[in-house]
């Protein structure tokens, strides 16, 4: 059998030419719609940079003013995530396949992934206008935004379970719920608190872009200093975030990484 | 009989119920100072009950009445892809100058490694008021911020896929005499192009939701709309909108999913 | 006492999976079902504990009191009682990981215990005595508290005993309970099995003749879902052909087999 060389020339390249001219094509579309050519990005980006340097310094009286503000940021996040949890649990166990019925179990899949779609910003929108601005609004956006995200990862997560222990206990005579308490739970449990870990820190980022649009804390007083064009307080209020969101990663990073070295010990 | 030290259930429950009733406490505190009161989601339902009442049913004669309805979609769409094209590429660039094994100068490494930490950890809410600013609110704002955030986002993230790549190519290459540049081509692109197109498709997609959460704070684009029908209570808009937002984002969510299905799985036969 | 009257079972397309089970096992018994895979040894021993629901025939489980309950025919919660007093082991990894040796033991009486009395406060410390005494009869009483990931395949096995110990059966069903374990972890498997049939039926599942001709009393064996053997525990080198007929002889088959050729000649 003769093998023919195929001639490595430049025309196995022809399946990228067509791919290659779409992408320009879409490019310079999306451009225009932005308003983006090119030389105005560079410029763009260069205005940005210059005025975050406009606003250095921080204006060093503001820092005390920020502490109670932040701290409220912090509580909001930390009880979104608590009360989210909570409902994202209880949405798993029913988006199981192993635990609940098909018909309960797709209905509540397809909720879950209808959460997962709205943007948490817009469900703080419909709650104000409902209730008001303040705390209440935000916390409960940011419950209702974990269930997207913990709900599809526990459901996921206890499906992945031995089948063969849940019958087993189901032969000595256990039933439904303390199946769930004495073998879902327990297993599941370095996952739901990695998880937890894991979207305190979205929720705390969260909490300051919700913050701005009316539930209070920190964000609420950049927003603000924006508003007033007090640039310097701004970026004290700035730089008060960075160290939030800073501190919640290193200490969510700290305590999974505990969490694993735990479960690996089992 | 049995001299096995056992913890005895009773005094599991005991240290269960402390537990439980300290996080009960914090919780109740953290709630008064914040004055939340869960139980008055459902005493006072009937807010939302009247703002459903609103909001069905859904208006979708907005969207054709109002042409620029349409075409915030196509802006929302545009900055989203834009963002993660320009962002990718930038956050590309910086990570091969970041990555250990790409970049044999150590200063080059640190100052890009010290950058990006410090895009990473500006929130993007700054980040669009900035901008705003800056260049004024629009699309233009909005595309400058997802290109920012895709950098802080992704820089980092590529930088140590770059390193993680395996050596064994890499030495092989090099001993038969190629160019650092040469190598990256043949060992380095190979390896990293799959994760680098499913993270691309990925920031797409986290790019479309917050594209439309910029929108509120002068992103423009179809999160604008959203948030100008709720400042005058047209809530019948507002549901439509919310429809047609969620529609998009599954379609762009089911798109990335189809591409990167697609491109990966020709990338696994090569 | 358990008698199994005639349990038929089918797939829609009309094979026989189930086809005409009968047998009957007192006290002091220790029965070995053996059978090529696929006959329907499993089906059989699933339908003794109601995990599966044959299309006819009957399951009659004598309870404490000395009474009959056909397993067929009960409802859910009739079921959950008579479970109560069926002790279980199954193959491989059928006990909660996460939980210590001890609490999975605990777990044998859950269908005894009220569910809200489970569930809000637990066992007690009665009930954690009596796991450990079940626990010390498996000479195990030292890995009490263990987290049953950590132990090997035939410490589990052996926690799993002490679990159907607790539970004070009227009857024990085993699922291929060694079939995961190393030869010696077997022998002491089945060395612990063996003296439970003097209070209580015991019938298992078995991929092993050696060990059920050492250790049953009596071998049921299934082939294409009939009882073809029911007797003495030492098969007969004919007996087994018969049973393992086929499987046996496709091994011969590929002892004899001419490997493929390593080049393609063309």
């Amino acid at each position: 059998m003769i093998m023919t060389l195929k001639k490595y020339s430049l025309k196995r390249y022809r399946k990228y030419i067509l791919p290659l001219i779409l992408l320009l094509v879409v490019t310079e579309g999306a451009a225009i719609a932005c308003g983006a050519t090119f030389g105005k990005l560079e410029t763009g980006l260069l205005n940005g940079l210059s005025f975050l340097g406009y606003m250095f310094p921080p204006d060093w009286s503001a820092f005390a003013e920020m502490v109670q503000p932040a701290f409220q940021s912090i509580v909001i996040a930390f009880l979104g995530t608590v009360f989210g949890t909570l409902l994202s649990v209880v949405f798993a166990l029913l988006a199981a396949a192993n635990i609940s019925n098909p018909w309960v179990r797709n209905v509540t899949r397809f909720l879950i992934g209808l959460e997962r779609s709205i943007p948490e910003i817009i469900i703080l929108l419909l709650l104000i206008a409902a209730f008001g601005l303040g705390a209440m609004p935000g916390i409960i956006a940011l419950a209702l935004g974990c269930i997207g995200m913990l709900g599809k990862l526990l459901a996921d997560t206890i499906e992945e379970l031995d089948p063969v222990m849940m019958e087993s206990m189901q032969s000595v005579g256990a039933n439904k719920m303390q199946i769930i308490v004495f073998g879902v739970l327990p297993q599941i449990m370095p996952n739901l608190i990695s998880y937890t870990l894991f979207r305190f820190e979205i929720n705390i980022r969260l909490s300051v872009i919700l913050g701005a649009v009316g539930a209070g804390g920190v964000g609420y007083e950049l927003d603000y200093s924006f508003g007033m064009l007090q640039y310097h307080r701004a970026f004290t209020a700035l730089l008060v975030i960075i160290i939030m969101i800073f501190g919640t990663e290193r200490l969510s990073y700290m305590l999974r990484g505990r969490i694993k070295m735990e479960g690996a010990l089992k | 009989m049995s001299t096995v030290e056992i913890s005895l259930p009773s005094k599991k429950y005991k240290r269960k119920v402390t537990v439980f009733s300290a996080a009960l406490i914090i919780v109740s505190i953290a709630c008064v100072y914040m004055g939340f009161n869960p139980i008055g989601i459902f005493t006072e339902f009937h807010f939302v009950r009247d703002l459903l009442g609103e909001m069905f049913m859904p208006n979708y004669k907005v969207l054709w009445n109002n042409s620029s309805i349409g075409f915030s979609i196509v802006q929302t769409l545009s900055m989203a892809f834009l963002g993660t094209l320009y962002g990718g590429i930038i956050a590309i660039i910086l990570a091969f100058l970041a990555a250990l094994n790409t970049m044999p100068l150590k200063i080059v490494r640190v100052i890009t490694r010290f950058t990006l930490s410090l895009v990473r950890v500006v929130p993007i809410l700054v980040v669009i008021l900035i901008f705003v600013i800056a260049v004024g609110p629009g699309t233009f704002a909005g595309l400058l911020t997802l290109v920012i955030t895709t950098i802080g986002t992704f820089g980092k993230l590529f930088a140590e896929i770059i390193e993680n790549t395996e050596n064994p190519p890499a030495e092989a290459i090099f001993s038969v005499g190629a160019s650092r540049l040469q190598v990256i081509r043949y060992s380095i692109i190979p390896q990293i192009l799959p994760s680098f197109i499913a993270n691309l498709l990925y920031a797409f997609d986290i790019n479309m939701r917050a594209a439309i959460g910029l929108g509120i704070f002068g992103g423009g684009g179809i999160g604008f709309e959203l948030y100008m029908a709720t400042h005058v209570l047209h809530y019948k808009d507002v549901t439509a909108l919310i429809s047609l937002i969620i529609v998009l984002v599954i379609l762009v969510e089911k798109l990335s999913d189809y591409l990167r299905r697609k491109i990966l799985g020709e990338g696994n036969l090569k | 006492m358990i008698e199994v009257r005639n349990l038929t079972k089918s797939l829609p397309n009309g094979r026989k999976l189930l086809d005409g089970i009968s047998f009957k096992v007192n006290k002091g018994e220790f029965v070995g079902i053996l059978g090529p895979s696929g006959a329907g040894k499993t089906l059989t021993l699933r339908c003794l504990n109601g995990l599966l629901k044959p299309d006819s025939g009957e399951v009659i489980i004598e309870d404490e009191k000395g009474v009959g309950h056909d397993i067929c025919k009960v409802n859910k919660r009739e079921l959950r009682r008579v479970r109560q007093r069926i002790g279980v082991i199954f193959q491989g990894y059928h006990l909660v990981k996460r939980l210590s040796a001890l609490e999975n033991v605990m777990i044998g009486r859950l269908g005894q215990i009220s569910t809200l009395r489970s569930i809000l406060y637990g066992f007690t410390d009665e009930e954690a005595a009596g796991a450990l005494e079940a626990l010390g009869k498996i000479k195990i009483a030292h890995l009490a508290e263990n987290k049953t990931g950590n132990l090997s395949g035939g410490e589990m096995q052996r926690v799993a005993i002490a679990r159907a110990i607790f539970q004070m059966p009227t009857l024990l069903l085993a699922d291929e309970p060694i079939s995961n374990l190393d030869p010696s972890s077997a022998k002491v498997i089945m060395k612990l099995i063996r003296p439970l049939s003097e209070t209580m039926p015991v019938v298992g599942v078995f991929h092993q003749p050696e060990m059920t001709a050492k250790y049953c009393t009596r071998v049921i064996a299934i082939k294409d879902g009939k009882v073809i053997y029911d007797g003495d525990p030492k098969l007969s080198n004919d007996m087994l052909v018969e049973i393992y007929g086929e499987e046996l002889s496709l091994i011969e088959q590929q002892e004899h087999a001419v490997p493929p050729p390593l080049i393609a000649t063309n």
